[in-house]
């Protein structure tokens, strides 16, 4: 393996680390998500006192959650996608397809990731009610995720151009059932 | 010309292969960006299609599935179906649907099912020298109960897509007639092909085996009557029932069954993640899409050129079937809930129909589409677990296929099958 490729899966290992914190956090996130229902329901129906922030602090992890997961998503490959045409069609002409696509992604990513950041700082001083935090915390994990699609995609097209090239053997996850 | 951008951009996406979510999403932002409308609209769109109250559901549903996939439920269900109809001809076939029926409204999601069950029953079934490709045809087409049987998140993302008039709980009481029908009819062929092949039938156990088999299925079971009952009685909302949901089936499965551990709780909050932020960002990005569908009158449209083919509401009925039964072939669940709901559920309306008996149609409906090639979730995993080519399984699932085409045909053209229940509660 030369330096360059060596390098590479370094840095796959790296964005792998990456993706698992991510999935982590958004675990945490559910499990508290759980924790904070039990205690509305537990508040309104034993103590007759409505916890009433827990709904919109309900909401805001949820966008959190749902966001930065959508991105692990992306490096996971797990989306719901349509495959069997890309998949109909010769290895070569393939690896560009996927290119293509992921090409629409970053570019897709890049917006969020831009306009989550606009959006986030143009409502910094409006707060969200009943919880007296800023309503950006429901809008930035929004340019997050962007963030962490361009760093997934970008990766995977930079990868996937160079085996289009023939500088680099495809990766499995290119390949279909009869071809490894 | 927006709005045909808007299409083929779509379509291009989903071709390449794109995830649907960010196809919606990427079609939607081009144009806005083509209309000159302000950009940061679109992103806001999808956020706030993404924070409604009643979608936090979602995710408290698919964690209580998740839980009690791997807290072990799944095969004291098998064990209750196998003691009470599996002297049949045939009887794990029976089995089977029943199980997936049980199953369905504990989980809710119709691969679910087929991961939950099939492992447990597919080798059984072939052991017992029943056909692999019938093996998973039963499991397969039988896990549609996952989506009607309440509760269902599928359900709730019809209400929202709906627009958020119709009430979540009327939709899940509605399930329960079309849903027993289509297992019925399930039934009724895995018989007949069962009594074709020759295959076996399993001894009755006797009422006692039978007896404590049920004991041990129903704290289990509880989880959906929590859920439905808790939502139906009007305590809870639904996304506190859903929450209270997690927290019984927490208690159930270490208290009671005392089946799962530590790891395989943190496999179920990572697969709910996984599962709740794919559909919530397809939730969101179909938000924007909507929007501009709303913008350039698709609904109103295509109601238009429909009535130009037919005034006749069962012609009418038929197209919209057959086009939901073509774009489930293609394309996935929840997605095609999100992108056709508005546009379909104007025209139904017109004639008419009440949106809840068109919910029912199209969960149907598009819950066959995930059991068709060449896109099937549900025969894909089941083909996996079965060992066994998909062209094998194709080859003989017809008459599952025209089990579930009759089902869907009765929940079309008679309204009284979906629409009984939930009148009950008015």
């Amino acid at each position: 393996m030369d330096s360059q490729e060596s390098a590479a899966s370094s840095f796959d290992r790296f964005l792998d680390r990456v993706a698992s914190v991510c999935l982590t956090l958004s675990g945490t996130a559910l499990v508290l998500l759980i924790a904070i229902f039990g205690w509305l329901v537990f508040g309104r129906y034993v103590l007759n006192s409505t916890p009433t922030w827990a709904e919109q602090l309900g909401l805001l992890l949820i966008a959190g959650l749902s966001f930065v997961g959508a991105a692990v998503g992306v490096h996971e490959r797990r989306h719901l996608s349509v495959e069997f045409l890309r998949d109909a069609l010769p290895i070569k002409a393939r690896v560009w397809v996927h290119v293509a696509a992921d090409l629409l992604l970053l570019a897709f990513a890049v917006l969020m990731a831009w306009q989550g950041y606009k959006l986030g700082m143009s409502n910094i001083r409006r707060e969200i009610p009943l919880l007296g935090i800023s309503e950006s915390w429901r809008i930035f994990p929004l340019a997050v995720s962007g963030v962490l699609i361009v760093l997934f995609t970008g990766t995977r097209i930079v990868r996937n151009i160079r085996v289009g090239l023939g500088l680099r053997a495809p990766d499995r996850r290119l390949l279909l059932e009869s071809e490894y | 010309m927006g709005l045909a951008i808007l299409l083929g951009l779509f379509a291009v996406c989903v071709i390449i292969g794109v995830p649907v979510a960010f196809a919606l999403g990427i079609a939607a932002v081009t144009v806005f960006i083509y209309e000159g409308l302000p950009l940061m609209i679109s992103f806001q769109r999808i956020i706030s299609g993404i924070s409604v109250f009643s979608l936090l559901a979602i995710p408290f549903f698919i964690f209580a599935g998740e839980l009690m996939l791997h807290g072990g439920i799944a095969d004291r269900l098998v064990r209750l179906a196998s003691a009470a109809v599996g002297r049949m001809r045939g009887g794990l076939g029976t089995v089977n649907v029943f199980s997936s029926m049980l199953f369905g409204g504990i989980s809710g999601s119709a691969v679910a099912d087929v991961s939950a069950l099939g492992s447990i029953l597919i080798p059984v079934m072939k052991e017992k020298g029943y056909g692999a490709d019938y093996a998973v045809n039963v499991t397969v087409t039988s896990s549609i109960a996952g989506i009607m049987i309440p509760p269902s998140h599928n359900m709730i993302l019809f209400a929202v897509a709906a627009g958020g008039g119709i009430s979540v709980s009327k939709l899940f009481i509605a399930g329960i007639v079309p849903g027993f029908i289509m297992c019925l009819c399930l039934a009724v062929a895995a018989y007949l092909v069962a009594v074709k092949m020759n295959y076996p039938s399993e001894e009755f156990p006797g009422w006692g085996p039978l007896g404590k088999a049920a004991i041990s299925a129903v704290p289990g079971l509880f989880t959906a009557v929590i859920i439905v009952g808790g939502t139906l009685s009007g305590i809870f909302t639904v996304t506190e029932s859903g929450a209270f949901g997690v927290i019984y089936a927490l208690l159930i499965t270490t208290l009671f069954y005392r089946s799962l551990s530590w790891e395989a709780f943190k496999i179920a909050v990572i697969r709910s993640v996984r599962t709740t932020s794919m559909v919530m960002v397809l939730v969101g990005c179909a938000t924007a899409f909507a929007f501009l569908l709303a913008l350039y009158r698709v609904p109103d449209n295509l109601t238009r050129f429909l009535l130009t083919i037919s005034e006749n509401p069962i012609i009418i009925l038929l197209l919209l079937n057959v086009m939901l039964l073509i774009l489930g072939m293609i394309m996935d669940m929840a997605a095609l809930i999100l992108i056709c709901t508005p546009i379909f559920l104007p025209v139904v309306t017109s004639f008419g129909m009440d949106p809840i008996q068109f919910g029912m149609i199209m969960m149907m409906n598009l819950g066959l589409g995930l059991c068709t090639p060449p896109v099937g979730a549900c025969l894909f995993v089941g083909c996996v677990i079965g060992e066994v080519r998909i062209e094998k399984v194709v080859r003989t699932i017809w008459p599952f296929y025209a089990a579930i085409l009759v089902a869907l045909a009765l929940t079309t053209f008679v309204p009284a099958i979906s629409m009984t229940l939930p009148s009950l509660i008015d």
